[in-house]
């Protein structure tokens, strides 16, 4: 009869039930079958309100949705464009990093592509790139800058495994790095460079944009130099993240109106984030029924019978992990699996730090995953073109990541370099 | 029908202006704190206040999110019927997601009142003398707004299918 009955629920999840009330519901119907009160659930739902890190969430988001509403990306676009669109393969590089960046901020929820996208696509064509290369290089950006400060995936992971953020934060540079670098040389290697006349690198552009855009650019480096420097917490951190952009965009770039756009904006931010600690929240009391259950110590136990070894689980993890991640959000695979996945990973000896970059690298590529990895939608949305093209447009740099995957799977050094 | 949607609208922006309010109020608290400490000067306060301002703003961003339809979901098979312009299924579908949906919110409404009269009983004070059994009394509220709206969705759902079909 229960078996029954969560099949039917894992069935609602299919036809497209948010994943809030699915975990809802599982928790409940679970602690009802074992004559235990649904208010359990709610005490974990309630356990939320403890998480001292829990404000980062909509600061950093609030932050980033301010500057993606403002002028921001046409200031960056333009800074970069003077500073390195002389290299050759120079714009696609700075489409990657000016991508990353506002990843960063916005977590990756595909404002990076709707405000983003429709700047860098006829750039990156015009200067040379085929249309099938330009909508892969977009669509695989705007996943790209999830390991760097302050991601939203980040942050997340940190409150449910339990793991300190500031570490995370400073793990997710060189691996983040590392990504950026191998698509910056596929996208060198992908110009039509002999046909094209280079732009020459001229001073006055580079200093007027660069004055154009200098509160903008300092943001990142001010956030890892508090961050990284140990100067300020995240949460602090957040807190004049959102304070000094809101500052910025309102008084000094005049870009936003602060009785206009400004509520517009924080419900647009807040929906994103309601949505997201909805799931968190009621995915507490599932979790806690699972590890109650010890479901983690009976997955390990399987899972020892096959794999016998820190490097086979490793494989299987990453496996494993494409697959959620190409099936489901990066939030809710955080929130369901990371509960389950930490204690294997721990008696395989896997390190916290450099589980939580595996993990979130997985996951990142999971976005460009077919068949649903969520920017292949948003792209097509944005592009008016057909999924199956962009299933096409975005399986070189799929490859690509797969293999700077492994990289980051198996060299554990390059996530706790600077961590220790 | 014109009153679900009168108070669904009523809904949408007290909700929107609450939400407006209180993400000021954590950002000017959580700038407010930094400042103070700067000056070996604390308000103990301020940090459980916030905390409970995100938490309640969970809610009310989930709200937000319910009217527009961007809770985060697994959404194979509408996706599929929307491509296919097989709009009756794709309706269909809905019906049945805002209807386990409209279910579960209240299971989660009951249960969390239950929760709410045990914290009556045996709470304690979290900030300026509010004792827990109070703040948690804003998540059957939550719950309910949003299970409200998923409820109205449903009602317009089903009369559009109705329409259709005449």
């Amino acid at each position: 009869m229960e078996v029954i009955v969560y099949f039917l629920i894992l069935g609602t999840a299919l036809i497209g039930v948010p994943i809030f009330i699915i975990m809802s519901l599982f928790a409940l119907t679970a602690f009802y079958f074992a004559d235990v009160s649904g208010a359990a659930v709610i005490v974990e739902v309630y356990r939320l309100a403890g998480a001292p890190t829990l404000i980062t969430i909509p600061l950093f988001t609030l932050a980033g949705y301010l500057m993606a509403e403002s002028n921001s990306p046409q200031r960056l676009l333009r800074f970069a464009n003077a500073s390195l669109g002389w290299l050759p393969g120079g714009v696609a590089i700075v489409s990657l990093v000016i991508c990353a960046f506002f990843t960063a901020f916005t977590g990756a929820s595909g404002v990076t592509i709707i405000a983003l996208g429709g700047l860098l696509y006829p750039i990156l064509t015009k200067e040379g790139y085929s249309e099938k290369f330009s909508l892969g290089l977009i669509t695989t950006s705007g996943s790209l800058g999830l390991l760097f400060a302050p991601s939203l995936p980040i942050i997340l992971y940190g409150i449910v495994a339990k793991v300190d953020i500031d570490k995370l934060f400073k793990a997710g540079l060189l691996p983040g790095i590392l990504l950026i670098v191998i698509l910056s040389l596929w996208s060198i290697k992908n110009g039509n460079f002999s046909q094209k006349e280079r732009v020459k690198f001229q001073f006055a552009e580079f200093w007027s944009s660069l004055k154009g855009s200098l509160p903008e650019l300092l943001l990142p480096v001010a956030i890892m130099f508090g961050i990284y420097g140990g100067i300020t917490t995240v949460t602090e951190t957040a807190a004049l993240t959102a304070f000094y952009v809101l500052v910025m965009e309102v008084v000094f770039y005049r870009d936003i109106n602060i009785f206009k756009d400004f509520p517009s904006i924080i419900t647009e931010s807040m929906s994103l984030v309601g949505g997201i600690l909805l799931i968190l929240c009621c995915a507490l009391g599932l979790t806690n029924y699972l590890v109650d259950e010890e479901v983690p110590v009976k997955i390990l136990e399987f899972m020892q019978q096959y794999l016998t070894n820190k490097y086979s689980f490793l494989l299987f993890l990453n496996i494993f992990l494409l697959i959620v991640g190409s099936l489901m959000d990066i939030f809710s695979a955080i929130i369901v699996v990371v509960p389950l996945i930490t204690p294997i990973a721990a008696s395989f000896g896997v390190d916290p730090i450099h589980l939580a970059i595996i993990f979130l690298a997985n996951l990142e590529i999971g976005y460009i995953t077919p068949p649903v990895g969520i920017n292949l939608f948003i792209s097509s949305y944005r592009f008016n073109k057909p999924i199956i093209e962009l299933y096409k447009a975005s399986f070189p740099f799929l490859l690509l990541l797969v293999g700077a995957l492994l990289i980051i799977t198996y060299w554990e050094g390059l996530s706790l370099f600077l961590v220790n | 029908m014109k009153i679900f949607s009168t108070l669904d609208f009523l809904i949408e922006k007290s909700i929107s202006a609450i939400l407006v309010v209180f993400i000021v109020s954590i950002l000017f608290l959580s700038c407010s704190s930094i400042v103070l400490r700067w000056f070996q000067y604390s308000q103990l306060w301020i940090d459980p206040l916030v905390r409970h301002l995100v938490f309640f703003s969970t809610f009310l961003g989930g709200v937000l999110a319910t009217g527009k339809g961007t809770h985060i979901g697994i959404d194979l098979i509408g996706t599929y019927l929307e491509h296919h312009k097989l709009s009756v299924a794709a309706q269909i579908i809905k019906i049945i997601v805002c209807t386990v949906s409209v279910a579960t919110l209240v299971w989660l409404v009951v249960a969390s009142i239950n929760f709410s009269q045990i914290e009556l009983q045996y709470g304690k004070a979290v900030f300026w003398g509010i004792e827990s059994g109070y703040l948690v009394s804003f998540i059957p509220i939550g719950f309910g707004l949003i299970g409200y709206r998923f409820f109205y969705i449903l009602l317009v759902t089903v009369q559009e299918l109705v329409g259709s079909k005449r």
